[in-house]
C-alpha cells in the first residue's frame, strides 16, 4: 500500500514539474572573456543567478548573424527587457571581432542594456565553443582589387537559454526560430 | 403602415451600410505594409546585406551578372545556405537567372546583395543606392532604406 501511495505521489510530482531537461551543464565551466566595453567577463559565473539568452555570431556575416541578433532583440522586447534576463552574443571570430568592433555592431543596431557582446583570446574562445557544441569553418576567402582579403565562416546557427544555475535548458536554430516561440518557452520557467 | 414600412427599409439600408464600412475598416487594419527592398544597419568597415525584388518584364530569360554600390568597397551577390554538416554557410552566387514574368527575389536567409567593407556607417534612416546589372535588361537602379528590423 505504501509503495502504491509513493508511486502515485511520485507520478503527481513528476507531472506537476515543468522543469525542462538539462541539455548541458556549464555550472563548473569558467571562461575569461571581454565584452564590447572592454570589461572582463567570466562566463558563465558573472551571469549566475540570471537566465541567459545566448547567441553566436560574427560581425562580418551580413545575413544569418544579423537575423540571430535581431531575433534576440525581439525576444528581449517581447519579454519587456527584464533586468534578470541577460542577453549575450558571443563572437566566434575573435581575430576580427575586437571589443571596439563589437561595440559599434551593438550601437548601429540600437541594442540596449543587459545585452553583452563577448570576445576572447582565440584559444579560450575555441575551448568555449567546443563546450557549447558550436562549430565554425572558413568557407570562402576572397581578395578585392586592392589585395584586401576577406573570409567568411560556415557556422552553427544557435540560440540557447541557460537557467540561473548556468545549465542549458533550451536550444534553437538561431535564425530560423520565431522569437515568440522562444519567449513562450522562457515564460514556462521564468516567473 | 406606409410610414412604418419606409422606416423599416431605411433602418435595414442603414444597417447594411454600417456593416460594409466595418468590414472595409477591418480589412484596412489587417493590411501590413511590406517593404521588400531594404538593407541592414552595419558599421563602417564591416558588412551589410541588402534585399531586393526584381521583376523580369522582358519576354526572355535574363541573368543577374553583378551588383554594385558606392557605399561598399566590394559588392557581390551571395546566397545563404545550409551545408551538408548542418552549418549556416554563404557562397557567392553568379549568374542567377530569372524567367520572363518571374521575380528574382533577394531575401533574408537566401540570395542577397553583400555590401562588403562599408565606407560608412549604415544606420536606420539612411538609404543605399544599389545597381543590379542584368545581361539583357542592363543596369537596374535601386535606392533602399536601411531598416533595423524588417524580419
Amino acid at each position: 500500500m505504501k509503495k502504491l501511495v509513493f508511486c502515485i505521489l511520485a507520478s503527481v510530482l513528476f507531472a506537476c514539474s515543468n522543469s525542462p531537461k538539462v541539455i548541458d551543464d556549464l555550472n563548473d565551466a569558467s571562461f575569461e572573456m571581454i565584452n564590447q566595453d572592454s570589461v572582463a567577463i567570466t562566463f558563465p559565473d558573472d551571469y549566475k543567478g540570471k537566465y541567459v539568452v545566448l547567441g553566436f555570431i560574427y560581425t562580418h556575416c551580413p545575413d544569418v548573424c544579423p537575423i540571430i541578433t535581431r531575433n534576440m532583440q525581439e525576444i528581449q522586447e517581447q519579454l519587456g527587457s527584464p533586468d534578470d534576463i541577460q542577453f549575450v552574443n558571443v563572437s566566434f571570430d575573435p581575430a576580427r571581432d575586437t571589443p571596439s568592433v563589437l561595440k559599434k555592431y551593438k550601437e548601429v543596431r540600437d541594442i540596449g542594456a543587459n545585452f553583452d557582446f563577448l570576445t576572447a583570446d582565440t584559444t579560450i574562445m575555441n575551448s568555449f565553443l567546443d563546450s557549447v557544441r558550436v562549430r565554425t569553418q572558413v568557407s570562402l576567402s576572397t581578395v578585392n582589387e586592392k589585395g584586401e582579403k576577406f573570409y567568411f565562416l560556415n557556422h552553427s546557427d544557435k540560440i540557447m537559454v541557460l537557467n540561473p544555475k548556468s545549465q542549458v535548458i533550451f536550444e534553437y536554430g538561431g535564425s530560423m526560430t520565431r522569437p515568440s516561440m522562444i519567449v513562450e518557452d522562457i515564460k514556462t520557467v521564468y516567473k | 403602415m406606409k410610414l412604418r414600412l419606409l422606416t423599416l427599409f431605411i433602418l435595414i439600408g442603414f444597417a447594411a451600410c454600417t456593416n460594409n464600412k466595418t468590414e472595409e475598416k477591418t480589412e484596412i487594419t489587417n493590411k501590413k505594409k511590406v517593404i521588400t527592398d531594404w538593407a541592414r544597419p552595419a558599421a563602417k568597415g564591416t558588412m551589410s546585406g541588402a534585399y531586393l525584388i526584381y521583376t523580369n518584364t522582358l519576354n526572355t530569360t535574363d541573368t543577374l551578372v553583378s551588383a554594385s554600390s558606392d557605399v561598399a568597397m566590394m559588392t557581390q551577390v551571395h546566397e545563404s545556405y545550409t551545408t551538408e554538416e548542418g552549418l549556416a554557410g554563404m557562397r557567392e552566387k553568379k549568374n542567377a537567372s530569372v524567367a520572363p514574368g518571374d521575380e528574382l527575389v533577394l531575401e533574408r536567409g537566401g540570395l542577397h546583395v553583400m555590401l562588403m567593407r562599408l565606407k560608412q556607417d549604415l544606420a536606420e534612416g539612411d538609404s543605399v543606392a544599389i545597381t543590379l546589372n542584368f545581361k539583357k535588361a542592363g543596369e537596374v537602379n535601386y535606392k533602399v532604406p536601411v531598416l533595423k528590423s524588417n524580419d
